[in-house]
């Protein structure tokens, strides 16, 4: 190992400062603040509980006043008298500041700036974010030939501080695919470049913006930077990770977006569209925000810790999304560096707990509450159905006067019946009883017998008892509950249930000296049940059908109950000796152990029968027909004709009622859902969470917005929809600053606040204050119009300068903050895969839908996932209309998101993110090489450059340049893909069995005219093409 | 490479830095690449680490952690007073009883230090001597998302970055032609999930991300040609690639194109360098049975030990195997066996294999879960019982270097319900590992979001007591 043993120093890869060379004039909220906040605020800031010294340094009255030594932290004009500047330059232990085991020493920079700040007289400024942005001059600058709109005066005032000068308007070819990058996310076609590159009007680019805000690719490009934010996925994204309907949500936001819905509204409606008056399902389908946080069903988790996490993951989002705040770190104490406090947290807590709805997801698709989305054809259909379903109820309740005749003699037939309680029972003595399975039998002192002990898979019991009389007409048994059976039901097996397959009786006379008996068996006819089991073919006559497969079932899971069943014999037997009865009950069924655990035999003279008719139905037949009221005249009526009727036509127009509301019921169930928002009816009260922990809970709060900033208006109803009126105050200083930052990051890449996740103190300052705030005051004058909004950026010349960099601004403007160039990095994860799919031509654009499966390395899924979900494999789709479509509509899996995406920084979306990371790994070259999906593209474009082309080399090669580039390629470039293509055709063609193979890859016709060789040695010459910086870039 | 690229390299006057250049040329495959630290906190005793993780929870008790006690009241009820009302998951949280059981399995001591080990681990026993069994290691979560993710990164929530990324971040690569953080699943296994996210790089640049390495054709994603398509195919693409690139850079230096080319290099002598790693047919008969015959089958833990062995070899700076299936709810004295025999042999393999290398001093090996098992059985006591999660004690081996070997650390009661004695915890667990590595746990850190994170959170404390 090579390293030295040294102090500790960490290469700061971010932060990196901006050149303060030209602007010597010292800004406290640009070089000053950060210091203060970085180094002192978290001993010395707003946390309460921990404040040292009893100064705070995010606050001017507090520095310039005594603190607890007698000392004064800061003597405006004075640093010699500052105890700060003393205790920043001592390097004595119990003095120094930072101390030193911080670990944040000061650098010789800082110091020299903090003691220059306070010679010039420590001007304080407020928190730049948090005061409201007011409409600053437009400046003047000294050039105005690169100025297009407002926007190029705040770029040029700073860069010609710098002493630095933009590029020129870039080409027309790299401006047009720039601009048709970012408002689309595809590239423009050649044709479409060429018609610019000829368009000589003053406003051809003007009109190439406007047909693209105009296109329906605007939306679901732009979809995507929101879905990001509000993390978006198709799967719960914990534990089992399981399916996760809500794509409905996701199409919102598209079409949200294409109809250009005004910001402020796009917003509300998300935040609070259930609270709007009588909302339209669209606007419930955008309240998914609230509900797109990841969620959990694991076994063993507690209810209140999830509902908690879920809470604070969308207050946590609602602080990242709108206010650009870090208000997790206020989760477990005050914020260490910006003026919230755990109350603030716990109050904005109070707005979101109330939701009507289990914390848990149950492992659910639709996790309640959810809105049936239904299309317009499936509308109608649903429609239809309820339109006959209410016809057949008609139908089914209209007056019948052949069934009244029948009920009236059902009725009769009924009252009449003997009833198995009422009967005289003669309940057998058991002298013999043995278990086939080899159970414990015993006899209880009721005469019934209990099975413990063994519990075979299928067995077989056989009870002889002794008896006399000759009129015995009824078997009974009964199948009794026990503690020691399973849930102290009346079965063995481990749902309690039973199945009895057979039940057979013998009679025999009683034998002489022990010899056998001879057994006769009774013919049984008639078997009725007090129970049935509902579901399957469990009905009490399979238990004297002679089949083996068939039985009776008691539904055991269900009812926890004893059971009787009592069967008939063909004709009455016995005999006036004392004689031996032997009753065999079968458990013989593929239901392993449904076995009766504890079962008594009776015999009786009557032939009572369980009618299966209900008490209260009973006592109705006993009531004369003109003594009943309505009620009983309709329940027993209804009761009649559901069960009892044996009416043809009326049978039918029930059974269609039953079948068509099954039809309904089922249909329905394919209706798309979507998780919404539903206010409970009475707030659920928030309290302060000590430690964040769930169950500390401390002082109840009440709902409001962080005490910092603007308090909301009080005519504003105090809740959801309140606080999003709150937000788009014009006084709020926070929301517009935020959303029209997150715009200039997508369009140059980085924001003006390059910490677009956090505009507090610890975040990095705007690189342009004012354009800041211009933007944010323009963003709402224009009425939060987004398309407009967009346009204005585009339209700039800062945005249409050339991106090359020069080794002088390379040298001034390394990382571009101060855009003396263009804008230009790679493309992100989504728009690469859609470019290389739409240059091909393999792109199928169809708007909306569920998540689709493109495939993707096997495995992936299986390897994370928990085997009971149903996410644990994945299985790709087929067919082009599925696999070549945008990836905004490519199904997320949160715990194995899609590599395609994941490899090219896009987040997993297990939480919100504002900015993503752009990094550049080997991992994404070799996706680039050798992902079956990108081959398969390269396969197309080169099909497409030689059907396109014409016949040399030299005019195939320019096609392909020309769809991949989306310029006019040099001649020397051409040459070089004729070369790479000459080359690659040699091998092919002495080896075509490798051309056949690679062509194998593509899940597309290939035309008959082409030969696999060229094909192959192109599809080389392709890959290339996709891998080329300048096509994986954004120049 | 071929001479033309070479020639090409050195005639094309652009902006290429020297460092860059000289990487591009290199003709080895050894070439480091620094991480954030410019220099180390503290002496380092380890290099690399291997670590074996059990995920699911094994059972102390039935492992590592012999309590005589427990079996003797085998049977009785939980006393209140070692229960303190602390809570219980939502799956025994209901139980009306909590009956004790005691370990099914024989326990015995071994080695010169007399470490006590279950019946199950054999071959661990073997090796007893180089390990440092921790008792007392303990967490907050009692569930498996949030405690794995509680090991690997330090804190409950999602979102930070695990062990490994943090070392690609302070350390860099031995051997830039590798990644720095590998990650191994053993295959056909089930039951709690694992999450990317666990070898995730959260909010660091995602290079430090662990690359899993497959079983199967394809180690790692995407490291294989397409079929049909030569190697030489490739480089003729990739050079091809590289003069365009080139005539680009001529008209702009820019230094996002520069690293562009680096990268597609690296990607092309990673297609080599991975399936080089990763091919064991090179390795010995004795090698094989060294770690078991479940060592041919790729995919298997033993493979996968064997593979981690490989890669530190190679200079991998941290490989992490996870092997699930140790959630015994039910079933325990069958499904622990099972486990341990998918596991024992090849672990204690790979602490010999390294030994006889003279690698052991500069690698850190570690064996351990997520959170220990209770001491009374879910449900009724059966012989088939299981163990409800338990966070106030597991146990933990670490051996290797710095560590010192041959010693128990820690110790939990008679019971082994509560730690009576030094306990560790998760970040104390981490904050030692970080040390092995020179790395002051305190010192790691990265900003984001306006505060500087550390795996460590803000806790943490080395312990001392077990280093060698």
């Amino acid at each position: 190992m090579t390293r030295h043993i040294l102090r500790l120093t960490i290469v700061c890869l971010i932060g990196i400062a901006l050149p303060v060379s030209g602007d010597d004039e010292i800004r406290f909220n640009r070089d000053i603040r950060p210091i203060l906040s970085d180094k002192c605020f978290a001993c010395h800031g707003p946390d309460d509980a921990h404040r040292e010294g009893g100064i705070r340094f995010d606050q001017q009255e507090s520095v310039l006043r005594e603190a607890d030594s007698g000392l004064h932290p800061i003597v405006p004009g004075d640093p010699d008298a500052s105890e700060l500047i003393a205790r920043i330059t001592s390097k004595e232990e119990f003095v120094q500041m930072p101390p030193a085991d911080a670990n944040k020493p000061l650098t010789a920079e800082e110091i020299a700036l903090l003691t220059k700040w306070i010679e010039t007289g420590a001007q304080w400024e407020d928190h730049w974010s948090w005061v409201p942005p007011v409409d600053p001059a437009v400046p003047d600058v000294s050039d105005s030939s690169f100025v297009k709109n407002p926007i190029d005066n705040f770029i040029l005032r700073r860069l010609e501080q710098a002493s630095l000068t933009p590029n020129a308007e870039a080409d027309r070819a790299t401006l047009i695919r720039r601009v048709t990058l970012d408002l689309t996310g595809l590239p423009p076609t050649p044709e479409e470049v060429q018609a610019f590159i000829a368009d000589e009007s003053p406003d051809a680019y003007e009109r190439v913006v406007d047909r693209l805000l105009g296109s329906e690719r605007f939306g679901e490009h732009q979809a995507r930077y929101w879905l990001d934010a509000a993390r978006y996925g198709d799967t719960h994204g914990l534990h089992l990770d399981n399916y996760r309907e809500m794509w409905p949500y996701r199409d919102w936001v598209v079409s949200a977006l294409n109809d250009n819905m005004p910001f402020d509204q796009f917003i509300t409606e998300q935040l609070a569209g259930d609270l709007l008056p009588d909302p339209t399902p669209s606007q419930l389908i955008a309240t998914g925000f609230n509900r797109a946080h990841v969620t959990t069903n694991e076994g063993g988790s507690i209810k209140e810790e999830v509902q908690v996490r879920n809470v604070v993951d969308r207050v946590v989002t609602f602080g990242t999304v709108f206010m650009g705040a870090t208000f997790e770190c206020t989760r477990c104490h005050d914020h260490k560096f910006d003026p919230f406090t755990m109350q603030d947290f716990y109050s904005m807590y109070a707005y979101f707990n109330s939701i009507d709805g289990n914390p848990m997801d149950g492992n659910r698709k639709d996790h309640a509450p959810i809105l049936a989305v239904p299309s317009p054809e499936q509308s109608e259909h649903l429609a239809e159905l309820n339109d006959k379903i209410s016809q057949l109820q008609k139908d089914k309740q209209k007056d019948w006067p052949e069934l009244d005749a029948e009920q009236a003699a059902w009725e009769l037939a009924l009252s009449e019946a003997s009833d198995p309680d009422s009967a005289a029972w003669s309940v057998l003595t058991p002298q013999e009883f043995t278990s086939s399975g080899g159970a414990s039998l015993e006899l209880l002192e009721d005469q019934s017998i209990l099975a413990t002990g063994k519990n075979s898979p299928t067995d077989n019991y056989t009870v002889v008892a002794k008896t006399s009389g000759t009129e015995w007409q009824s078997v009974r048994l009964e199948g009794l509950t026990h503690e020691s059976l399973t849930d102290a039901g009346a079965g063995r097996s481990s749902n309690s249930n039973v199945v009895l397959t057979e039940f057979e009786v013998f009679t025999a006379p009683i034998p002489e000296n022990n010899a056998d008996p001879k057994w006769t068996r009774v013919k049984l006819t008639g078997a009725t049940a007090d129970h049935e089991q509902s579901n399957g073919d469990f009905k009490v006559t399979n238990a004297i059908d002679g089949k083996k497969k068939t039985g009776w079932a008691i539904e055991g899971f269900a009812k926890k109950e004893p059971h009787t069943a009592i069967f008939t014999a063909e004709t009455p037997f016995g005999s006036e000796e004392e004689f031996l009865v032997r009753i065999v009950l079968k458990h013989e069924s593929v239901h392993s152990q449904h076995q009766f655990g504890r079962v008594r035999l009776s015999l009786s003279e009557e032939s009572p029968v369980h009618t299966n008719v209900p008490a209260e139905i009973r006592t109705i037949a006993g009531i004369s027909s003109d003594e009943r009221n309505d009620e009983q005249k309709n329940k027993i009526t209804a009761y009649f004709r559901d069960k009892i009727t044996k009416s043809e036509d009326y049978i039918a127009v029930r059974d269609a009622l039953t079948q068509t509301t099954k039809e309904r019921d089922e249909f329905k169930a394919t209706i798309p859902t979507t998780l919404v928002w539903k206010e409970k009816s009475t707030p659920e009260p928030a309290f302060i969470l000590e430690r964040g922990e769930y169950d500390q809970p401390g002082e109840e709060l009440s709902r409001r917005t962080p005490s910092s900033l603007p308090p909301m208006d009080e005519e504003y109803p105090n809740d959801r929809l309140g606080l999003a009126m709150w937000l788009i105050d014009s006084d709020h200083p926070l929301t517009t600053r935020v959303t029209v930052n997150r715009y200039w990051q997508q369009f140059f890449g980085t924001g003006l606040v390059r910490t677009s996740e956090d505009f507090g103190s610890q975040g990095e300052p705007p690189s342009h204050p004012e354009l800041l705030d211009w933007l944010a005051v323009r963003f709402v004058d224009m009425n939060w119009d987004v398309k407009q909004f967009m346009k204005l950026i585009v339209m700039s010349h800062a945005y249409r300068q050339s991106s090359v960099v020069s080794p002088e601004k390379l040298a001034k403007d390394r990382a571009n903050r101060l855009l003396s160039r263009g804008p230009r990095f790679r493309l992100d994860a989504e728009v690469l895969r859609d470019q290389a799919l739409y240059t091909s031509g393999l792109l199928v654009e169809r708007l909306g839908g569920p998540g689709v499966k493109p495939p993707q390395p096997e495995g992936l899924w299986f390897a994370v996932g928990y085997s009971g979900s149903n996410t644990v494999r994945f299985e790709p789709d087929s067919g082009p209309e599925k696999v070549h479509r945008r990836t905004i509509y490519t199904f997320i899996k949160r715990t194995a998101p899609p590599p395609q995406m994941n490899v090219f920084d896009a987040p997993s979306r297990e939480s919100c993110t504002v900015r993503r990371e752009r990094t550049n790994t080997p991992m994404q070259a070799l996706l680039l090489f050798n992902d079956p999906q990108y081959v398969e593209t390269a396969i197309a474009l080169a099909q497409r450059g030689m059907l396109e082309g014409g016949e040399t080399a030299e005019s195939i090669a320019e096609r392909m340049l020309w769809l991949s580039l989306a310029r006019e390629p040099e001649q020397i470039e051409v040459d070089r893909l004729v070369d790479a293509y000459k080359q690659d055709l040699e091998t092919f063609q002495s080896e075509p069995e490798h051309a056949r193979e690679l062509i194998g890859l593509a899940n597309f016709p290939i035309d008959e005219s082409i030969a696999l060789p060229e094909l192959a040695a192109w599809t080389m010459c392709g890959n290339l093409l996709l891998n080329l910086d300048e096509v994986v870039t954004k120049n | 490479m071929s001479s033309s690229r070479r020639d090409f390299l050195s005639h094309a006057g652009f902006g290429l830095g020297s460092v860059a250049l000289s990487q591009l040329l290199s003709p080895s495959s050894a070439n480091a690449e620094s991480g954030a630290l410019s220099a180390l906190h503290v002496p380092p005793k380890a290099k690399s680490v291997i670590f074996l993780f059990q995920a699911g929870g094994p059972s102390q008790m039935d492992t590592f952690d012999y309590k005589p006690e427990l079996t003797r009241l085998h049977g009785e009820e939980l006393p209140d007073e070692v229960r303190k009302g602390q809570r219980l998951t939502g799956m025994s949280g209901n139980q009306s009883s909590l009956p004790l059981v005691g370990s099914p399995f024989k326990f015995a001591q071994h080695g010169e230090s007399g470490a006590w080990l279950s019946e199950l681990f054999p071959h661990t026993a073997r090796v007893a001597d180089d390990l440092c069994f921790i008792k007392s290691m303990h967490t907050e979560a009692i569930n498996h998302g949030p405690a794995v993710t509680h090991v690997q990164t330090g804190s409950q929530f999602p979102g930070r970055p695990s062990i490994g990324s943090w070392l690609s971040y302070g350390l860099g690569s031995e051997n830039a032609n590798l990644p720095a953080f590998v990650v191994t699943v053993t295959k056909n296994k089930s039951g709690q999930p694992l999450v990317s996210r666990l070898w995730g790089s959260g909010f660091l640049p995602s290079r430090h991300q662990g690359v899993q390495f497959r079983a199967g054709d394809e180690p790692v994603l995407y490291i294989n040609n397409p079929s049909g398509l030569s190697t030489q195919s490739k480089r003729n693409m990739l050079d091809s690639l590289r003069e365009l690139h080139s005539m680009q850079l001529k008209e702009s230096a820019d230094p996002l194109l520069e690293t562009r080319i680096s990268q597609y290099e690296l990607a092309f002598r990673m297609q080599m360098s991975i399936p080089e790693a990763t091919d064991v047919s090179s390795e010995t008969e004795q090698t094989f049975s060294l770690y078991g015959e479940d060592s041919r089958n790729p995919g298997t833990f033993a493979a996968n030990c064997l593979l981690a062995r490989r890669l530190v070899e190679r200079g991998v700076r941290f490989v992490q195997l996870y092997h699930q299936g140790w959630d015994h709810h039910g079933g325990l004295p069958g499904g622990l066996r099972r486990q341990c025999q998918e596991t024992d042999q090849a672990s204690a393999a790979l602490i010999e294999d390294l030994k006889q290398r003279g690698l052991l001093d500069e690698t850190l090996v570690i064996w351990g879960g997520e959170f220990g098992r209770t001491n009374y059985c879910q449900g009724k006591l059966s012989e088939n019982f299981g163990r409800d999660h338990h966070p106030r004690c597991f146990s933990t081996w670490m051996a290797g270097g710095g560590i010192q070997g041959g010693i128990s650390y820690g110790q939990t009661d008679p019971l082994c319900y509560n730690i009576e004695e030094n306990p560790v915890h998760l970040h104390d667990f981490q904050a030692t590992l970080l040390h092995l590595l020179g790395i002051d746990h305190e010192q790691l850190t990265y900003k984001y979001q306006g505060r500087r994170f550390r795996l460590t959170d803000v806790h943490g404390h080395v312990v001392e007591d077990i280093l060698a």
